[in-house]
């Protein structure tokens, strides 16, 4: 293939895209991590299930922006009843068990989403505005992606703001540095925890109706976005936002220019770069000393 | 004599007994599966070294195992007279290297992220078998494994293709494992490894080099993985993708905590039930791993002890690891 | 030779400075208290000492040798051992088996598979000689985490006995104890003690003036004073600074 700029920025957004769906995920793991101290192993379990929701409410109703809308919200309730029922319960066994249940819960989500919706791919088509192609500057790309990529910064921006500018985002950036003290200062912290946990999950669910028609439907997306997740943790650093943003892109840019130039190792980009920081900067790129 | 070894001894041989006895009173069906408990118990034990005996939760021990099925089908087949054995020992040899490298990155973290490092690298391990089509076939994997003709083992010829020997074979190598393993947990290496799970920070400032116990651990239990990897690879006489992946890493995890991760025991009765099980209930319904989840998150909330836990406390002190 | 000294001790957490320059020197034979107000430094003193953090700036030499960064293994092997202000032992373990863990480090057997542990009569014997010393030979094989609190602070002191350090580092050993209990723990520490010096964080004064014979004052990360018993006693700096509101 032949290397040209527009090529090359055809691939960089392409990575973009990638990287912003990752990121949306990964926000809400690390977010939880650094608030609860709790590795959710099922929180892309939630992206999953966020897709299959999503295409069923599409084929029922034939909107695919009532699928955007409805899915998240069903998403987060089940994240909530997974907080209240499962973790909090097990929350006094210690850690090890707060991260079996999550791991429990990712593999009957799993099940249970081949059981429903059965275990092969399921299509699931953009709206007709967004199936074309934008043409700008002798460039062609396509729209569905540019949407996503649109959306997701949306997203971004609103929940930024929501984090840096209100009181809501204030107790959350202090629960996430010290729980106890918040809890002091009369904050009603198991409602917040419930909160963030939902809040987070459903995120998970809208990357995943907005990554559907995209990356498509399928029953191994759970595990395929949990791993990548994961690096993105380790090489943003446990807890940190911004690493995981920064991360998330670069895992983005690293798979689609990847692939692109040593196909051989499509499936094991990530795990590189991971290896590799693990070597260069253990703690991640903006992590602490863990 | 005190009593409660008496009865250990007791049940021991009759155990034993009823160990030797079985390819002539089971059918061919019942002793394959027997087979299977044998090398699963032996993984599911090797997991408890990490979970039980350390305090270490990993979702990616599979690696090893995987490690160690691979490397022996790969020497056996590819490697012209390689005996069985040597093939054996390469597999448990690349397990327990896969081991201490990876355990080197895992080990110096703390739990969740010990755990996601174990995962992240057990798929590393799983997408190079899946595309490294060449050396481990891909998803289409390595078969006819088993040497056809009868392996000369010093003092009698051991032909593997028949399920009798097979049992015998596979339960002779767990049978010792077992009880070098039960051996190692009564020495100071063992009490090393409870005593840096018990509480880290003391350890370390009585002068435990606590990284360097939990390397070892690790690479003793990934050895011991991969040990079991190999006599699968023997038993299936095929090995694939599904040996290295996710889904195994979550078998084992799922036997070690049926059985109950509290006693030497518990991961063996886990492998028992859970071979028992999954045949009974998939025979059942196809939908059986739904319900082997519920059952898991049913256990973790309520009987994290598992069904160890469930006999008498007076009935298990009997058994227990005494000092 | 000193056998501790530390030079110059700064220790910043992430722009929470804690010591300032902290400078402390330690002969053989000592009995070296370290007093000051809570949240002065004391413990994180410790813990630079020791290991369980990494001076910002300075040095720590045992000895003679360097031992600044050393990790806490490094520090307890070559013979320096800690209590900690909260009990810190296996409280899932016998008090036994506590004892015997610290024993086995110090005589190296970290790694040994070649002979059970039961069957090591030599440990077992020094174990139950250390718990009489320290007076738990009758709950010998209770679980520590059940003991009375006095008795896990006598453990805490055990262990750190076990491993026969040069230098002892007890950090706040009658930390919630009644004053009979003060008074047997002070006796305890005397003997166990003897022949090896030791370094005590303690707000108890009787405690301090009745072992010490040299105290430090720490106050927010500096030292404000040095020197024998009665020199800080009179001190007008330490009683404005310090003494004044704590005598007991």
């Amino acid at each position: 293939m032949e290397l040209t700029l527009s090529s090359i920025v055809i691939q960089a957004l392409h990575g973009l895209v990638y990287g912003m769906l990752l990121f949306l995920v990964a926000s809400g793991l690390t977010l939880v991590f650094g608030m609860m101290d709790v590795l959710n192993i099922a929180h892309a379990a939630f992206y999953m299930l966020g897709a299959y929701i999503g295409s069923t409410i599409l084929l029922v109703t034939g909107s695919f922006w009532l699928a955007l809308i409805l899915a998240p919200i069903c998403v987060g309730l089940l994240g909530a009843l997974v907080e209240r029922f499962f973790l909090r319960k097990v929350h006094v066994h210690g850690h090890a068990f707060e991260l079996l249940i999550t791991f429990g819960v990712f593999f009957v989500v799993g099940e249970v989403v081949k059981w429903i919706w059965g275990n092969f791919p399921r299509s699931m088509d953009p709206p007709g505005i967004l199936s074309g192609s934008l043409h700008w500057m002798g460039m062609t790309y396509p729209a569905y992606r540019f949407f996503i990529l649109v959306i997701s910064s949306l997203v971004l921006l609103g929940l930024g703001y929501v984090f840096l500018k209100t009181r809501l985002g204030l107790a959350v950036r202090a629960a996430v540095s010290d729980a106890s003290m918040v809890n002091a200062l009369g904050i009603n912290v198991p409602r917040l925890f419930l909160g963030v946990f939902s809040g987070g999950t459903a995120l998970a669910g809208l990357a995943g109706v907005v990554a559907g028609p995209f990356l498509s439907t399928y029953p191994g997306m759970g595990l395929d976005m949990m791993v990548d997740t994961f690096v993105v943790v380790v090489v943003g650093g446990f807890g940190s936002l911004l690493g995981a943003f920064v991360a998330s892109l670069m895992i983005g840019e690293l798979q689609s220019f990847g692939v692109l130039f040593i196909p051989r190792l499509a499936l094991v980009f990530q795990f590189l770069l991971m290896a590799i920081v693990l070597i260069t900067r253990p703690t991640g790129l903006f992590g602490e000393k863990v | 004599m005190s009593r409660s070894i008496f009865l250990r001894g007791v049940l021991l041989a009759g155990v034993a007994l009823l160990l030797l006895a079985a390819p002539r009173v089971l059918s061919i069906v019942q002793t394959r599966m027997l087979t299977e408990i044998a090398y699963f118990a032996l993984f599911a034990v090797s997991y408890n070294f990490l979970f039980g005996w350390a305090g270490l939760l990993s979702f990616g021990h599979a690696a090893y195992f995987g490690l160690g099925a691979y490397v022996t089908a790969i020497s056996l087949k590819h490697v012209a007279g390689l005996h069985l054995l040597a093939g054996m020992g390469l597999g448990g040899l690349a397990a327990a290297l896969g081991g201490a490298v990876i355990g080197f990155f895992c080990v110096r973290r703390k739990g969740s992220y010990f755990a996601l490092l174990t995962l992240a690298f057990n798929q590393f391990l799983w997408a190079i078998a899946w595309k490294w089509r060449e050396v481990t076939g891909g998803d289409d994997g390595i078969g006819r494994i088993i040497p056809r003709k009868p392996v000369d083992m010093g003092f009698f010829y051991l032909d593997l293709t028949k399920i009798p020997n097979k049992y015998y074979f596979t339960m002779a190598v767990v049978v010792i494992f077992l009880a070098i393993g039960w051996y190692l947990l009564r020495t100071p290496f063992g009490n090393t490894i409870q005593v840096v799970k018990v509480n880290e920070e003391r350890a370390a400032f009585l002068g435990y080099n606590v990284n360097r116990s939990k390397l070892l651990i690790f690479t003793l239990a990934a050895f011991y993985a991969g040990i079991a990897g190999s006599l699968f690879a023997l038993f299936q006489d095929f090995v694939a993708t599904s040996a290295i992946g996710l889904g195994m890493s979550t078998e084992v995890l799922f036997m070690a905590f049926l059985g109950g991760t509290g006693s030497y025991f518990g991961p063996m009765l886990g492998a028992a039930i859970f071979v028992y099980f999954t045949d009974w209930i998939s025979s059942i319904t196809e939908h059986w791993e739904f319900f082997l989840g519920v059952l898991f998150i049913i256990l973790v909330l309520y009987f994290h002890r598992g069904f160890i836990g469930l006999i008498p406390s007076k009935v298990r002190a009997v058994f227990a690891a005494g000092e | 030779m000193a056998i501790l000294e530390v030079k110059n001790l700064h220790k910043d957490f992430s722009g929470l400075k804690v010591l300032f320059g902290i400078d402390l020197r330690l002969e053989e034979g000592d009995r070296h208290a370290v007093i000051g107000p809570n949240g002065a430094g004391k413990s994180t003193l410790f813990n630079l000492i020791t290991g369980k953090y990494v001076p910002t700036r300075g040095q720590v030499l045992f000895d003679g040798q360097d031992i600044t960064g050393f990790p806490p293994h490094r520090v307890a092997r070559l013979g320096l051992a800690r209590s900690f202000q909260i009990t810190n032992i296996f409280r899932t373990m016998t008090v036994f088996q506590n004892v015997r863990n610290a024993v086995l480090s110090r005589k190296g057997i970290r790694y040994q598979v070649f002979s059970r542990l039961s069957s090591l009569t030599w440990v077992n014997d020094e174990v139950d000689s250390i718990l009489s010393q320290i007076g738990l030979l009758d709950r010998r094989n209770v679980a520590a985490g059940e003991l009375a609190h006095g008795q896990q602070r006598a453990l805490e002191i055990g262990l750190t006995l076990a491993l026969d350090p040069k230098l002892i580092l007890l950090d706040e050993p009658t930390a919630g104890m009644s004053s009979s209990e003060s008074r047997d723990t002070v006796s305890l520490i005397e003997r166990v003690t003897r022949g090896r010096t030791l370094v005590i964080v303690e707000h108890d004064m009787d405690v301090v003036f009745r072992i010490a014979n040299r105290i430090t004052v720490i106050y927010y990360g500096k030292v404000l004073a040095s020197g024998p018993p009665e020199e800080i006693r009179n001190d007008q700096r330490v009683k404005d600074a310090y003494l004044g509101e704590e005598r007991t």
